[in-house]
């Protein structure tokens, strides 16, 4: 089930923050609650903060755990300045709220309608697990053939929230008992309470194909070579 | 061409080419980069100043070709140009490094808006320098104003931004949030600078300034008509003035976190064994003496009792500290020799009331801040203790200074129950998890000012209520 525009207003405003059924979105800048609130979705706005595809030391990238940090250079770009998103280029961007879900509420992530007119497309991969916390990190691609200006603190997506059936798995840990086998056995902590865009996090190739048995992986080894009497060399 | 002339040419395109070169390097930092709006001010106006250099310097070589006889004038000149820009390029590197990526943001933005309420201090603002050193300074701002209204008698099209102040945070620190609560101390020196200069002075430095010259010729007796001597324990004196200042201003401003932050990187340097605590120094009082002001003033702003059930190690230290007997503070005049020890005394009787005086009287009335944190903090804490930015649950939020001291003794108290409750009982003695636990809690109260901040805009510009 769809949440609601009341229901939601009611999951903000009820239950304590600690509560397994509260959702936190904050900060929350309105005249006037249907500036942001629509019957089954709330406006999102884009944050100030930016990674930006960065030119590349090799001619590929490899999703590892030393490179995964190399794709991107980080930017800020203050409200009521705008960054410039080339044609057909992507760059990662977050929400300048940051939202918190319920254990039972799944949310989904799409362009703003407007937007997505221009040619922008946020996300690809849009869902959100129940008990999510963070601003989101938004995949912003510019798919038009002319450059488009983003302004942070523009509406750019929209976030739809959805219930699901209650069962043994999705119960709602009790953050406030400190029980010893926690809410760490559920919550994803790869991705834990952002509030800036943030690049992938990879293991090794190796130790993702080791878990189906793989044992033999091809890596890429970066060389570099030295004169020698004997001609070329690799260096050590 | 003469060779004087030949020299004046010379020097002249030499000089012309470090000024295009600092001009460029301020203008690509400015494209590349976002910084504080002070910053941006003090790029304008080097880029104006070496605009009106290179003006400036061919002006010079045509007056040397028609004048000969100036030629000894217009060299003079190009050496206080030099001397000038060499001052500033020691600012220039740091000041660019610092952009809003590699400096608590939100913070600065929080302590600029906190210094136009002080009073003289309204369009005062700060520039942030990243430093080498693991150390918070003030670059004292005095000599480059006077030498930039020197350099603008000749090249008028740039003067230089009234109350722009300087301030260095290590560069190790930049993106880091309770430690760099240390630049409130800094921001102090900037404003005590500024009122020891201001015309006419403002009554309390004016009592100040002679209870320092009273109490010198108290301590010092008849030592006292040996003008070296008077000068050099003024100068000891000021300097000891000067630390307590912007420890109470500080306060003053952002509550008993600065305390709490000001233990952290006491701790970190290395500066709190027992004996390091008692020694009064030529350039800093006794650690222990400026705990007790910190505790006499938190006291008396009601913060010690909101902090009351702060179960913190650095709470405790402060408040065993601030007991130690006056009797117990020693003071050296280095490592090994002791100074006069009455020197301390009527700097403690007779100059801290002054100085006590001067920071309450300059520094705003903040009399529901204290209330204002107290009815804050629990629900502050609930948002951290899950993990969520502090809020609230209206569009309202929760203002800075509740935000800071609560987030701060969270920090100092919570932590390592908030990693073993997300992280495990495995994470418990973890090194690296705890450091990123606390990197998480400083980026959500990071976000809990920037949240604030704006909405506070919001609401003066909009007038709505939220």
């Amino acid at each position: 089930m769809i949440l609601p525009r009341k229901e939601i207003l009611r999951r903000m405003r009820e239950h304590p923050v600690s509560h397994e059924s509260n959702l936190v979105i904050t900060p929350l800048v309105y005249d006037d609650e249907s500036d942001i609130f629509d019957a089954d979705s709330v406006d999102l706005r884009l944050g100030s903060y930016f990674l930006l595809p960065k030119t590349m030391d090799q001619p590929f990238f490899s999703p590892d755990r030393s490179s995964a940090t190399s794709l991107h250079v980080r930017v800020h770009v203050p409200l009521g300045h705008f960054l410039v998103v080339p044609a057909h280029q992507t760059i990662l961007g977050a929400t300048l709220e940051f939202i918190k879900l319920p254990s039972d509420v799944s949310g989904q992530v799409l362009t703003k309608s407007s937007v997505a007119r221009t040619f922008i497309v946020v996300e690809t991969a849009p869902w959100i697990h129940p008990q999510y916390r963070g601003c989101l990190t938004l995949e912003i691609a510019n798919v038009s053939n002319t450059p488009v200006l983003l302004y942070p603190g523009r509406p750019i997506c929209q976030l739809i929230l959805m219930r699901i059936s209650p069962t043994q798995e999705n119960a709602p840990p009790d953050l406030h008992k400190n029980k010893e086998d926690d809410a760490s056995t559920r919550l994803d902590k790869t991705y834990f309470g952002p509030v800036y865009p943030e690049a992938p996090k990879f293991k090794n190739p190796e130790d993702d194909l080791w878990k189906i048995g793989v044992t033999r992986v091809s890596t890429f080894k970066r060389t570099r070579l030295h004169i020698t009497k004997k001609g070329w060399q690799e260096s050590k | 061409m003469s060779a004087g002339l030949a020299d004046l040419l010379h020097d002249a395109a030499v000089l012309h080419r470090f000024v295009d070169f600092i001009e460029e390097y301020c203008k690509e930092q400015e494209r590349s980069q976002t910084y504080a709006d002070a910053s941006g001010l003090f790029f304008q106006y080097v880029e104006k100043l070496a605009a009106g250099v290179k003006q400036e310097l061919g002006k010079e070589i045509e007056r040397a070709t028609r004048f000969p006889k100036r030629l000894p004038l217009l060299r003079s000149n190009i050496w206080t140009l030099k001397n000038y820009l060499r001052l500033l390029h020691a600012l220039i590197k740091p000041a660019a490094d610092a952009h809003t990526l590699t400096i608590p943001a939100p913070l600065v933005d929080l302590a600029s808006q906190q210094l136009q309420r002080v009073e003289r201090m309204k369009n005062s603002s700060i520039v942030i320098l990243l430093t080498s050193e693991l150390m918070y300074f003030q670059r004292p701002h005095t000599d480059i104003k006077d030498q930039a209204r020197i350099v603008e008698s000749f090249i008028p099209k740039a003067s230089f931004p009234p109350k722009l102040g300087f301030i260095e945070l290590p560069y190790s620190q930049g993106p880091s949030f309770f430690t760099n609560l240390a630049i409130y101390h800094e921001i102090g020196h900037f404003v005590y600078e500024e009122l020891s200069n201001s015309d006419p002075l403002h009554p309390d430095m004016a009592a100040l300034k002679s209870a320092v010259v009273r109490s010198v010729r108290k301590a010092l007796g008849n030592g006292a008509k040996d003008p070296e001597a008077f000068a050099i324990a003024v100068r000891i004196i000021e300097n000891w003035i000067q630390e307590i200042f912007c420890d109470l201003f500080a306060i003053r401003l952002v509550g008993p976190a600065f305390s709490f932050a000001f233990v952290e990187i006491l701790g970190m340097l290395g500066f709190l064994s027992q004996n390091a605590t008692l020694k009064f120094n030529p350039t800093h009082p006794a650690a222990a003496c400026r705990f007790a002001e910190h505790v006499n003033l938190l006291r008396d702003d009601l913060w010690w009792n909101a902090i009351a059930n702060v179960d913190a190690d650095q709470k405790k230290l402060l408040e065993r500290l601030a007991k130690l007997p006056r009797s117990s503070y020693k003071f050296y005049l280095d490592e090994k020799t002791l100074g006069p020890q009455r020197l301390v005394q009527v700097f403690l009787d007779v100059v801290v009331p002054a100085i006590r005086k001067l920071v309450r009287q300059v520094t705003p009335e903040n009399a529901t801040a204290v209330k204002r944190f107290e009815n804050a903090r629990s629900s502050i804490e609930d948002c951290l203790r899950v993990g969520v930015v502090p809020h609230t649950p209206t569009a309202g939020a929760p203002d800075p200074v509740s935000v800071i001291n609560s987030a701060f003794c969270f920090y100092l108290t919570s932590l390592p129950k908030v990693v073993k409750q997300f992280e495990g009982v495995k994470a418990e003695n973890d090194v690296a998890v705890h450091s990123l636990w606390t990197r998480r809690l400083e980026m959500w109260t990071m976000k809990a000012i920037e949240d604030a901040q704006m909405q506070d805009r919001f609401r003066r510009i909009k007038g709505a209520v939220l």
